[in-house]
C-alpha cells in the first residue's frame, strides 16, 4: 500500500465517517421533532426573555390557537402574568420547575389550570438559549378535585348528623331514663311478648321486688312473686283491653290505680305500659270526708225529726189548738224542715254513691208505672203553678225492664221537680215514654229558663247549679243530676239533656231492655 | 184492756213526743232509753207491741232483737223498727230477726206510727 492511497483512504475515511455524522445528526433532529410532535403533552420553548419559539401540536390544540399566532409572540400573552413571570424567574434561577399550577389561557374554554414542568435549555458553553414549559391540564383533575371535596364535605356533614342523631338519641334516652326513675309513679313495662322489660325505682319499692330478679319474666313466671301476683292477676283478667283503669288493694293496706295501655306502632302491639298511682293518701281522706259527712248527716237527722214530729203534732192538733196564723206559719216551718231532710238525704246518697255503697236492688218492673207514680204526685203542685202537663205514654204496654223502682222514681222525681221549679209562668210540661230498638226512654220537657250553653258540661256534677237557676229558685241542693247521673249509668243506661237558654230543656234517660245489664248491677 | 207498747228510744224528745201521741190514742206506754233496760222491761211487763230504735249506745236494736229470740216468749212480741237510717242492708237483717215494719224517722208523722200500731191491734 501506498502513502497516497493511504491519505486519499483517509480521506474517504473522513468523508465517510462525515456523511455517517451528518446522517446521524439529522436522524436525531427527526427524532427529537417526531418526539416533540408526537408528546400529547403540551411544550413550548421560549428565549430568556419570554418570547415562545416553537411549541409542539399538542400546545396548538389545547390552546386552540394555531403556530403562527403563538410563535414570536410574549409567553405571558398564553399564562396568568404573574403566573409565568415567577415561572421563568425561577427556571432561569434554579434550571428547572416541576409541577407548579398555572393560569393557561386558551381561545375557546378560557383560563384554565395547568400543572408545568420547565426545564432549561444551555448550549455547549453554558449560555442560557431559553427554557422549555410543558404541563397538563388539570381541568378534569380540579373538577374530580372539587367533586371528591364536595363528597368529602357531605360526607362529614353526614358524620356530624349521625354524631347529633347520636348525641340526640343519648339525650332523649337520659331525659326518658331520668324521668322514669324519678316518676313520682310506679311503671313497669312488658314487651310484646308479655315478658317484664322495664321497672322503675318506685314500682320496685311497691311491690317490694329488684328488677334484676324479674326482669325478662313472663306473666306466668311473675306470679310466683307473691308481692307482684295482685298485679299479674289483674292484668290478665283483663288481656285484651288496650287501655283500662282499676283500683288494686295490696296488702298492707295500699291501694294502687292501676292504669294499663298498650303501647302501638303502626297498628301492631309493641308492648304494655303499666302505671301505678299509689292512692292509698286519697283513699283514707275521701273515706274520712264520707264518713265525717255521714256521721254529720245521721246527728242532723235525730233533731230534724224531733222538729218534724213536734211540728207535725202541733198542726195535728195533738198539743192544744192552733190560731189561724200560727197554723199558718208552723206550716210553712214544716216545709223548710223537709227541706232540710231532702238535704240531708241527698248529701248521705251522694257520699254512698262515692264509697260505692249506694245499693241497687233492681226487680223486673213496669217503667211507666213507676213514671205515672211520680206524676200522680206531683199532680197538685202541677196544677198549683198554673203549668199544663201532657203524659205521652205508649198505647201497648212496655216490656219489663230489670231497675231498682226506688231509685228510678227518684230519677224522675228529679226530673219532674226541676221541670217545674224551672218553668215560665203558665209554661208547659211533657213527660214522654218511649220504646225505642233496645232501650225505653222517659223524657221530660218544659218551656223554662233552660241551661245556659256555657254550662252545659258541668250540669251533672255534684253541687252544680245553673248561674239562672240560682236566680229563680234560691233552694235546691245540686246534688239530684248527680244522684240520678249514678243511678242511670249503674242500670246501663244513658242519661242526658238537650236545652236552649229561656226556651226549653228536655232532660231524658233510657234503662236498657236487654239482660246483659245485670251484669252492671252486680257490682254494687 | 189496754194495749201495752213499749218504746225503746236514746233520744229523749222523740221518745216524749211518741209517748205523747201514743197515750193519747188511748193505749199504755212504757219507756226505756237502752236496749238493755228494754229487755229487762219486756221481761217483766209483757207488753204487746215493741217500737224499736236501732242505734243506741251500749245495745243496738240488732242485738235487742238477737236477745229477744233466744227467749220463746219475747221472740212472740211484734216489733216495729223506728230509725235513723233505711239501709236496704239493715232493712233485711231487721226482717230476718222478725221484725214487723221499718219506719224511718225523717220520713213518716207520728200520725203514720198510729196507723200502723192500730192496723197491727185490728
Amino acid at each position: 500500500m501506498t502513502e497516497e492511497t493511504d491519505i486519499a483512504g483517509k480521506i474517504t475515511e473522513e468523508k465517510r465517517e462525515n456523511v455517517s455524522l451528518l446522517e446521524d445528526l439529522s436522524s436525531l433532529e427527526s427524532y427529537a421533532r417526531e418526539l416533540f410532535s408526537f408528546s400529547p403533552l403540551p411544550i413550548c420553548f421560549a428565549s430568556p426573555i419570554g418570547v415562545i419559539l416553537e411549541i409542539n401540536p399538542a400546545f396548538e390544540r389545547l390552546s386552540g390557537f394555531g403556530a403562527y399566532e403563538i410563535i414570536g409572540e410574549p409567553i405571558e400573552s398564553f399564562f396568568k402574568k404573574e403566573d409565568i413571570l415567577n415561572l421563568s424567574k425561577e427556571t432561569l434561577e434554579k434550571g428547572f420547575v416541576r409541577e407548579r399550577e398555572l393560569h393557561f389561557n386558551t381561545k375557546d374554554k378560557g383560563e384554565i389550570i395547568v400543572s408545568a414542568f420547565s426545564q432549561i435549555r444551555k448550549v455547549k458553553e453554558g449560555e442560557t438559549i431559553g427554557y422549555f414549559i410543558s404541563f397538563f391540564d388539570l381541568t378534569e383533575v380540579k373538577k374530580s378535585e372539587i367533586e371528591l371535596k364536595d363528597s368529602q364535605t357531605a360526607l362529614l356533614n353526614m358524620l356530624e348528623d349521625v354524631e347529633q342523631a347520636r348525641k340526640k338519641s343519648d339525650e332523649e334516652r337520659n331525659k326518658t331514663v331520668a324521668i322514669i326513675s324519678n316518676l313520682a309513679d310506679g311503671l313497669i313495662v312488658f314487651d310484646a311478648e308479655n315478658n317484664l322489660s322495664t321497672t322503675n325505682p318506685l314500682s320496685e319499692k311497691i311491690f317490694d321486688i329488684k328488677g334484676r330478679d324479674v326482669m325478662g319474666r313472663s306473666l306466668e313466671e311473675l306470679e310466683t312473686f307473691p308481692t307482684i301476683k295482685p298485679l299479674i292477676e289483674l292484668l290478665q283478667k283483663n288481656p285484651k283491653k288496650q287501655l283500662f283503669r282499676e283500683e288494686l288493694v295490696l296488702q298492707g293496706e295500699t291501694t294502687l290505680e292501676v292504669s294499663s295501655v298498650f303501647m302501638m306502632l303502626e297498628e301492631k302491639r309493641t308492648g304494655t305500659l303499666v302505671i301505678l298511682h299509689n292512692i292509698t293518701r286519697e283513699k283514707v281522706v275521701e273515706k274520712m270526708k264520707s264518713e265525717f259527712v255521714s256521721l254529720a248527716a245521721h246527728q242532723l237527722r235525730t233533731p230534724l225529726s224531733a222538729i218534724k214530729w213536734t211540728l207535725s203534732m202541733l198542726l195535728d192538733g195533738d198539743l192544744g189548738s192552733l190560731t189561724a196564723d200560727q197554723r199558718s206559719f208552723l206550716e210553712k216551718t214544716y216545709i223548710s224542715n223537709e227541706r232540710m231532710i231532702a238535704l240531708i238525704n241527698d248529701l248521705l246518697d251522694s257520699t254512698r254513691i262515692e264509697e260505692g255503697r249506694y245499693v241497687y236492688r233492681p226487680v223486673l218492673s213496669n217503667v211507666k208505672a213507676q213514671v205515672q207514680t211520680v206524676v200522680d204526685n206531683f199532680q197538685e203542685e202541677i196544677k198549683k203553678r198554673g203549668l199544663k202537663l201532657e203524659f205521652k205514654k205508649p198505647d201497648k204496654d212496655l216490656p219489663k225492664v230489670r231497675i231498682d223502682e226506688e231509685k228510678i222514681r227518684l230519677v224522675v222525681e228529679n226530673f219532674l221537680d226541676n221541670a217545674i221549679k224551672y218553668s215560665s209562668i203558665g209554661g208547659s210540661l211533657v213527660v214522654a215514654i218511649e220504646k225505642g230498638k233496645e232501650e225505653v226512654r222517659v223524657s221530660v220537657t218544659n218551656s223554662g229558663i233552660g241551661v245556659p250553653e256555657e254550662q252545659k258540661k258541668r250540669v251533672f256534677s255534684k253541687f252544680f247549679r245553673g248561674s239562672n237557676a240560682i236566680k229563680t229558685e234560691t233552694e235546691g241542693t245540686g246534688l239530684g243530676l248527680f244522684i240520678s247521673k249514678n243511678i242511670i249509668e249503674a242500670h246501663g243506661g244513658t242519661i242526658g239533656f238537650e236545652s236552649v237558654e229561656g226556651k226549653q230543656t228536655t232532660f231524658f234517660f233510657t234503662i236498657p231492655m236487654k239482660e246483659e245489664f245485670e251484669e252492671f248491677l252486680k257490682d254494687f | 184492756m189496754k194495749n201495752k207498747i213499749l218504746i225503746i228510744e236514746d233520744e229523749k224528745i222523740l221518745l216524749d213526743l211518741l209517748q205523747k201521741k201514743l197515750s193519747q190514742e188511748g193505749y199504755e206506754i212504757l219507756v226505756s232509753h237502752n236496749g238493755e233496760e228494754g229487755l229487762t222491761m219486756m221481761k217483766e211487763q209483757k207488753p204487746d207491741l215493741i217500737l224499736l230504735d236501732i242505734i243506741m249506745p251500749k245495745m243496738s236494736g240488732f242485738e235487742v232483737m238477737e236477745e229477744m229470740n233466744k227467749d220463746p216468749e219475747l221472740k212472740l212480741i211484734p216489733v216495729i223498727i223506728v230509725s235513723n237510717s233505711g239501709q236496704p242492708v239493715e232493712i233485711e237483717r231487721a226482717q230476718s230477726l222478725g221484725a214487723k215494719d221499718w219506719l224511718v224517722k225523717t220520713e213518716f208523722d207520728p200520725q203514720l206510727v198510729i196507723d200502723k200500731v192500730k192496723k197491727l191491734f185490728a
